[in-house]
Order: C-alpha cells, then structure tokens, then sequence
C-alpha cells in the first residue's frame, strides 16, 4: 500500500510543480528535507540510545517483569492474545511516555516494542492483531497535559494557554475508544484469517 | 491542573532514579548494561531512517510543489459543510503526517486568527489530541517485516476522524 500512496504523493508533487512552474522550488523542498530528515534523526538517535540503555538496565534486573505483572489486567483488556513480558513493558512504557508528554521517549519504546512483536509475530508479512490493536492505541493516545501546544499558545498570547487541556483529554479519550472499537470489530470479523 | 503539568516534568527523572536504585539494590552491573543497550537504541535509529526520509520527502514534495494548496481548495466546500473553520484545513491534512509541520501550521493559525478564536482553540485542541496517524504506521511499520497492515488503518484513520469532529465540536460547545 505504501507503494502507492508515496508514488502518488511524488508523483503529484512532480506533475503540480511542472504545471505551476514551482520546479525549482520542489528541487530545492526535497534537499532540504533530505537534511532535516537525518537532523530530526540525529536528536532522536540520542533520546534513543539513553532509553534503549536505561530500559536494558530494567529488564536485565527483573524491573520490566514485576512492572508488567501489575499491568497485566489493563493489557488483556487490549490484547487478546498472548504476548511476552518483555514485548508487554515496552508497550506499557510507549504508553506512558506517551500520556506524560515525552513523544519522542514514546517513539523509542514503541518501535522498540514493533520489533519484539515483529518477533513474535515470527517476522510476518501479515500484521498480527497485537500490532494492529498497539498501533491503534498509540495513533490515538490521549496526552494529560500538551505542553507544547501551551507553549505555542502562551507565546501567541492566549487569555488562558490551559484552557485546551480538558477538550483535548476529552477529544483524545473519544479517539481512543473509537480506535480501539474499531480495531476490535475488524479483529473479531476478520480473526480467523 | 498543576498536579499533572508537575507529574509530565517529574516523569522521565522520577523513571530513571527509580530504575537506577532498583539496579543498585539488585547489584547489576548498571553502566555496562547501560551501554549495551544504548548501542541497540543507535542501531534502531539507524535503521528507521530510510522511513523518516522517505515521509520528509514526500510531504516536502506536496508542500513546496503546491500540491497541498490546490488539495486544500479542492476540499474546502467538504470541511465548511462539516463545520470545519476553514482555517483548520491545512492542519487536518498535515496533522496525519508531520508532527512537527502541523505544530508549525498551529503557530501560524494562532498568529492569523488569535489563540483565543473558535479557530485558535480549535487548532490548539487538534494538536493536542490527534496523532500523526500516517506516520506512526509507516515509520513503526518499518522495523518490522509486515508488508499486509490490515486494519491498522482503518482503525487509526477513524480514531483521528472521531478526535478531528471531537476537537471541533468541543471548542464550539465550550
């Protein structure tokens, strides 16, 4: 599916530039996009590295264990099938990161977590329902406080920079469950295949 | 309120001292393992690069040609009938697949229509709730092996619908 969608999405960008004359200006748009690209990878590679360092030292103590025994109740909520300890605690971590605000923190844990369930799912080319359902969770995930959207809010001289906060728990938290609702009928009708 | 601000900037300290106490009890052998997986973080990094860039290229693609604007005109009738503010237009495109871009795109809305207006609020409370659902899916997609995402999509397409009509309906009721 990628496959088509980025073509498309070159390709439209390629035939509009011709037609509206702005070549130049998508020459230049991709260079420069080649360079942010391996700049934003850079500050995440760091942010990375310290996780991937601090959540070895958890697991190799038996932490991510005893934190994911307590979880258990919340994660079979979601998850239907079975799924290791260890794949459970980065899921739980991506999660929490993810609702205290730290996105990139989030990203490390959750592709962290893709890897161990690409694992389990024994690297097939089908998406198991673990996947689908933690993505679902994640491209949905509620954050408690936006800080930097207060940020932004308080520099463009909002009134009240926090007064978004509970409309947007509230929106989020309707996201959430319409995409875990929506993941679980497609699970359910389509299970067995 | 201020409960929660504090909790999201104790959160990663509160997380690495209790993991570093919990491995000094343990007596592990905290600063090898540190590194050990400090050095898997990197090649994770590495390998999801392609991915990154092949987003950035796209979406600079579509923005600098010009694309995203006619795409924008094109669907304006649509969004005004769901009570979209016309302002929010660009942003319910972009949000998809750039978070940063679509953080920029909240500056200048802000900047345009006044942080305070039904279109500032909203676009604050957009960013606020809704996830870069495209790039979630291609970026994490992208460690693994899986070439058939199944309803992946779908579920996270209609997650970021309901949280777009949420966002916007709550601002107008609020």
């Amino acid at each position: 599916m990628m496959n088509y969608i980025w073509t498309f999405m070159l390709l439209l960008g390629i035939v509009f530039a011709a037609i509206s004359g702005t070549l130049g200006e998508f020459s230049d748009g991709l260079m420069k996009s080649c360079e942010e690209g391996i700049s934003f990878m850079l500050g995440l590679a760091g942010i990375m590295a310290v996780w991937s360092g601090f959540m070895n030292i958890a697991q190799k103590t038996g932490l991510i264990e005893k934190i994911s025994q307590m979880a258990a109740p919340f994660m079979r909520l979601l998850f239907s099938g079975k799924i290791k300890k260890e794949t459970e605690a980065t899921i739980l971590m991506s999660f929490a990161a993810n609702l205290f605000g730290a996105g990139n923190s989030s990203t490390v844990f959750a592709l962290r977590s893709m890897e161990l369930l690409d694992r389990e799912n024994r690297h097939g080319e089908r998406a198991s329902n673990e996947m689908c359902m933690f993505l679902a969770v994640n491209m949905s995930m509620v954050q408690l406080i936006p800080i930097t959207v207060i940020k932004i809010r308080t520099d463009a001289g909002a009134a009240e920079p926090g007064n978004i906060i509970l409309p947007s728990l509230l929106a989020g938290i309707f996201s959430m469950v319409v995409s875990v609702t929506v993941c679980k009928w497609q699970e359910r009708r389509r299970g067995g295949r | 309120m201020t409960f929660l601000s504090g909790l999201s900037l104790v959160f990663i300290p509160l997380l690495f001292s209790f993991v570093l106490i919990y491995a000094l009890i343990k007596k592990a052998p905290i600063y090898d393992l540190f590194i050990e997986g400090a050095k898997e973080g990197l090649q994770t990094a590495v390998e999801i690069l392609p991915f990154i860039l092949a987003i950035f290229i796209g979406i600079e693609g579509l923005v600098s040609s010009g694309a995203m604007e006619w795409l924008e005109h094109l669907l304006a009738p649509l969004f005004l009938r769901l009570g979209i503010p016309e302002e929010l237009i660009s942003l319910v495109l972009l949000r998809p697949v750039s978070g940063s871009g679509s953080l920029v795109l909240v500056e200048e809305i802000l900047e345009s229509a006044g942080a305070d207006s039904f279109a500032g609020r909203a676009a604050s409370v957009m960013a606020g709730s809704c996830e870069t659902v495209f790039y979630v899916l291609a970026v994490y997609f992208g460690v693994t092996g899986v070439k058939k995402i199944r309803h992946s999509l779908a579920a996270g397409l209609a997650g970021y619908v309901a949280g777009v009509a949420a966002s916007v309906w709550l601002c107008r009721i609020l």
